[in-house]
């Protein structure tokens, strides 16, 4: 894997610019009651989502959990569908069916987010295992939190993909809660990548919210991936700057906590880092502005987008449609 | 030439490997030969690269094969006991049956789930279940239940093309079955029961191993002069109302009858369903034989005490007529 | 000027509602108190109500086919009397009210069981509708008596046979079982006999035959039936008279009549009609004869006019054909009824030695309330006494 040029770090740090952006205007209108349910911000995690993305083909498949908002843009789903999506409306990914915790985008091979902690870790590994059963060279990747780890299928296909040496990767973003509840207080294992070893999984622990850390640690795993070595547990450790939900007013965080983790903004520090590089401050800000207006645009033209007509409720079903209106 | 049930069930999956290189079979012990050996023979022929043996990991096994089949695979796992299911539920009910909805009809999930149910004698409560009534309750699934080893053989095909989620549940006293499968026989189509037995005086519905003990019964009510109708419904979701509502338009009087706990079974729905839509036609009220309200037990008089039979069809049917007794 | 409410009176015994045939009068249109304003259908016939009060007609509240359930006001009239009007009805309304009290407590039996919900199958119910069939006609074998669509196939194939699955009841029928139910459930009775010998008055008919006014109805035993049992009435007054009210509670009276108001029982085409003849007591053979002959017709025809109200008394005679003796059920709510037996020569004795008579048996049934075995022989030996007298008013 050849190393980033500089224009490519400039690009994901746009990158990085445009999940917050977009979960900026997904929070604001949620807390304006424009959002149907409660969406999941992955603000602060950002750098994880592009650190791997980036380096995955369209072929390669992506699955995420309720907070994957962040995964879908950086694999290259549309903005203005996804935000459509979340907004439930017809022109969304998925006709406004699945909503913010069920994001789809087949074409671009983003096969799924879901709202059940470790729901999809195994279907993961099954797509990886229907790429090595049909000779084709795609990997599986598979975003979860450090809260899946408590769940046993986690383990099951763990042991499952070591066992039949799937193409998956597992990235963990361990952000130290699981729902309210930090991981001290739900696991006496404190690194998720010690799971590995009793599956004899390779693994990687790395530091989140550097995205040249993601980005070397994620190559490395990909393309062992690719070179047929079996599934990666890549951990990385993370913050949620924002709440678990939208509206979750974080009582259970000190204000410490809350300052430590703006210091730690993976995009201050790819800032810190680029400025280091020689790139002016005055492009930096020009990829924000660009960005910004970017995502407005994506953001207001999902805003327009038609909402779903109730008459359709029974399509989708199956692919018959006569099947939906015999099942009564 | 008269084959087992498991023989034809076999054959099926090894015409249906042959046929489409999609296909894969995966379960516990299944390249071994499955724990009742319907796979016998399948790996040695078709690869085991096609033919997986997986830990015992229902849920993980569900999401793998959910999950191959979201990517181009056509995989048939098998769930060795329907109890066992339980554990496949959190994938089987909200990723596998929503999969197409939640995604707006992006992707499809062409996956069979092979399982089996009933009490065979001494397996207890663990081993002996009737779960169907579960799995109608989930928009996204389909359910057939066969009955014969020829009815099996199409099933299976049509379900393995059919494309969607399919839950094919087998029952484990029809195994040692013998039928001849006569190439005439055709893949009856997912979603479209059969008249087992033509009759006229009441339409007895029932699936899987209590067909049978419905065209047991039907000898003993035609040899008191009462004509039963016997459909037999090979898929429980999407269920066939329209051929329930021709046979009870004909007869006027209905009972469902399934090995599952009668409580909050399968026959409720359609009893319910046959109240509603065909009210104007109903001559009696419509009955339901099942199970009693109790787990399987171990011993073999009190598995036979639970059990609905042939029996409990007839006086059903008798108290339909307006018979005592 | 004062406006009068036309309300429809109970005519019949057994009736809930009518049915408005016809207003004989238009709004607009001057009444006089009592006479008939409009004819309504009950079960047994047609009935013409009287107009309650003398003014003009200025509202109709029901129309013609319109339905009016006893009591229910159906017009307005402009009286020129003050509202105390109301009350100056003929004597006969007020009995009638008078009446009434008795009957509330009882009737509430018959609805009752009237009012049973029918079991029956969907199916069932879907093709009796289907033929026009009444599924109160039929009887179900189902469980509970559930109507099934076999009991609905026999009734559709085998409709001229009665006595198979059942026949539904006419009008005439029901209100008849109705009566009769009633009265045997509320009304304790006993009867008492006597034979009567028609000797004289075989006689007095040849008499007075001769004296008849040309174009006067023909006498009938029944003219002179009344006229004895109106004589009777009035010297055993504590028998001309209903029982009124529970027999349980402190409201029971027996109310007495104002004069002999008798009943004539009339066999109709399917059942019976009690046509009254009122102040019997004052009226000669040649009038009884008419008016009997008027109720009789009416009777026929099915056209009564306040039918049954306020008679004490019934006479049921079956004829010439009749039984030599039999037992009449009490019309209530009156209180008594003679069952005439068939006149026929019978061997009695007379100073001694045997005789050949004509005799009729007379039973008469007695409410108990009213009266006892003593007062009912007493009435019983006078009234038997002026059939075998010479006392008689023709003219």
């Amino acid at each position: 894997m050849t190393a980033p040029t500089l224009a490519d770090w400039k690009e994901m740090y746009g990158a990085l610019w445009r999940i917050r952006l977009f979960e900026g205007h997904v929070q604001r209108l949620a807390a304006a009651g424009e959002i149907p349910g409660f969406p999941h911000l992955s603000t602060g995690q950002e750098a994880v989502a592009v650190g791997v993305c980036t380096q995955l083909e369209r072929e390669d498949v992506l699955f995420t959990s309720h907070r994957g908002h962040g995964h879908v843009l950086a694999k290259g789903s549309d903005m203005q569908a996804t935000f459509a999506e979340i907004l439930g409306r017809q022109s969304g990914l998925c006709r406004g069916r699945g909503g913010s915790m069920h994001l789809v985008d087949a074409a671009n091979g983003v096969l799924g987010a879901t709202g059940v902690v470790a729901g999809n870790l195994a279907l993961a590994a099954g797509a990886a295992w229907a790429a090595q059963a049909q000779g084709r060279k795609n990997i599986s990747v598979v975003f979860f939190g450090d809260g899946a780890t408590g769940a046993g299928v986690f383990h099951e296909t763990l042991n499952l993909a070591a066992l039949w040496r799937l193409p998956v990767l597992f990235v963990c973003e361990n952000n130290g809660y699981a729902e309210f509840t930090s991981r001290e207080e739900h696991s006496n294992v404190k690194h998720v990548s010690s799971f590995a070893a009793p599956y004899d999984i390779a693994t990687q622990t790395i530091d989140g919210n550097d995205l040249p850390a993601v980005f070397a640690a994620a190559g490395v795993a990909i393309e062992a991936l690719r070179r047929g070595a079996g599934p990666y547990l890549l951990e990385c450790m993370t913050f949620r700057m924002a709440g678990h939900y939208v509206g979750d007013s974080q009582q259970y965080r000190s204000r410490e906590e809350l300052a430590e983790v703006r210091e730690k903004c993976p995009i201050e520090r790819l800032k810190r880092h680029l400025l280091e590089r020689g790139v002016s401050p005055q492009e930096l800000d020009g990829i924000g502005e660009n960005t910004k207006s970017e995502v407005l645009r994506a953001v207001e033209r999902a805003l327009a987008g038609p909402r779903p007509d109730p008459a359709t409720v029974l399509q989708f079903v199956y692919r018959a449609p006569a099947f939906a209106a015999i099942a009564g | 030439m008269q084959q087992t049930f498991i023989e034809i069930l076999r054959r099926a999956l090894d015409e249906e490997l042959a046929r489409d290189p999609a296909v894969h079979l995966l379960g516990e012990d299944v390249a071994a030969g499955g724990a009742f050996g319907v796979t016998r023979g399948l790996a040695q022929k078709h690869g085991f690269a096609r033919v997986r043996n997986t830990p015992i990991s229902e849920a993980a096994i569900t999401g793998l094969a959910t999950g191959a089949a979201l990517c181009g695979l056509k995989p048939v796992l098998e769930i060795m006991f329907i109890d066992f299911a339980t554990l496949s539920m959190d994938c089987l009910v909200n990723q596998t049956a929503k999969y197409r909805y939640m995604s707006g009809g992006q992707l499809a999930v062409p996956l069979v789930i092979r399982t089996q149910a009933g009490a065979a004698g001494g397996a207890g409560a663990q081993h002996s279940q009737s779960l169907e009534a579960w799995f109608i309750h989930v928009p996204g699934l389909i359910v057939v239940a066969p009955s014969t080893p020829a009815e099996a053989y199409g099933l299976l095909k049509s379900a393995i093309r059919l494309g969607e989620p399919v839950l094919f549940i087998e029952h484990k006293r029809l195994y040692t079955m013998k039928e001849e499968l006569t190439e005439a026989a055709g893949l009856p189509p997912i979603g479209r029961a059969r008249i087992a037995r033509p009759g006229s005086d009441v339409t007895v519905i029932a699936y899987s191993a209590m067909v049978h003990s419905a065209l047991e019964a039907a000898q003993l009510l035609a040899d008191e002069g009462i004509s039963a109708e016997v459909i037999d419904l090979r898929t429980l979701l999407p269920l066939d109302m329209a051929a329930i509502a021709a046979s009870v338009t004909k007869t006027h009087r209905a009972l469902i009858a399934h090995e599952a706990v009668r409580n909050g079974g399968v026959g409720a729905e359609i009893a319910a369903r046959i109240g509603a839509e065909l009210f104007d036609e109903l001559d009696a009220p419509v009955l339901r034989v099942g199970c009693s309200f109790a787990p399987i037990p171990f011993a073999p008089e009190l598995e036979r005490a639970l059990l609905p039979g042939s029996a409990d069809i007839v006086r059903a049917a008798r108290e339909i007529m307006g018979l005592a007794g | 000027m004062a406006l009068v409410a036309q309300h429809i009176p109970k005519v019949g015994l057994v009736m809930d509602e009518v049915k408005v045939v016809r207003w004989l009068k238009n709004v607009g249109d001057e009444l006089v108190a009592g006479e008939p304003l409009i004819e309504v259908e009950t079960e047994k016939s047609v009935v013409e109500i009287e107009a309650a009060a003398s003014g003009r007609l200025t509202q109709i509240l029901v129309q013609a086919e319109g339905r009016a359930a006893v009591g229910d006001q159906v017009a307005w009239i402009e009286s020129a009397a003050a509202p105390a009007a109301r009350t100056a009805q003929t004597p006969r309304t007020a009995e009638a009210e008078a009446v009434e009290p008795t009957l509330p407590a009882a009737r509430s039996a018959i609805p009752a069981a009237a009012a049973e919900r029918i079991r029956s199958t969907p199916v069932a119910r879907k093709l009796a509708a289907g033929h026009g069939i009444d599924l109160t006609a039929i009887s179900g074998t189902g469980p509970g008596g559930r109507v099934q669509l076999h009991d609905v196939r026999r009734a559709i194939e085998a409709p001229a046979r009665p006595g198979a699955a059942g026949q539904s009841l006419s009008p005439m029928r029901r209100a008849l079982a109705r009566a009769m139910t009633l009265s045997n459930a509320t009304v304790p009775q006993f009867t008492v006999a006597r034979s009567v010998e028609w000797t004289v008055l075989q006689e007095l008919r040849g008499e007075f035959s001769a004296k008849w006014p040309g174009g006067s109805p023909k006498l009938s035993a029944n003219d002179f039936l009344l006229q004895a049992v109106a004589r009777a009435l009035i010297e055993f007054p504590a028998l001309n008279a209903t029982f009124s009210g529970d027999p349980q509670s402190a409201d029971a009276r027996i109310v007495h009549a104002s004069g002999a108001h008798i009943g004539l029982v009339v066999a109709v085409d399917d059942g019976l009609l009690v046509p009254v003849i009122h102040d019997v007591e004052q009226l000669s053979l040649v009038e009884i004869a008419r008016r009997r002959q008027n109720a009789v017709d009416s009777a026929l025809k099915g056209r009564s006019k306040r039918e049954e109200v306020g008679a004490t008394f019934s006479i049921s005679n079956l004829g010439a054909d009749g039984p030599d003796r039999f037992t009449a059920i009490i019309n209530p709510p009156q209180s008594a009824i003679l069952a005439v037996g068939r006149r026929r020569d019978c061997v009695v004795a007379r100073a001694g030695a045997a005789a050949v008579r004509p005799m009729s048996d007379l039973t008469m049934t007695v409410d108990h309330r009213v009266a006892d075995g003593r007062l009912a022989s007493q009435f019983l030996a006078r009234l038997t006494g002026i059939l075998e007298g010479r006392h008689w008013r023709l003219e």
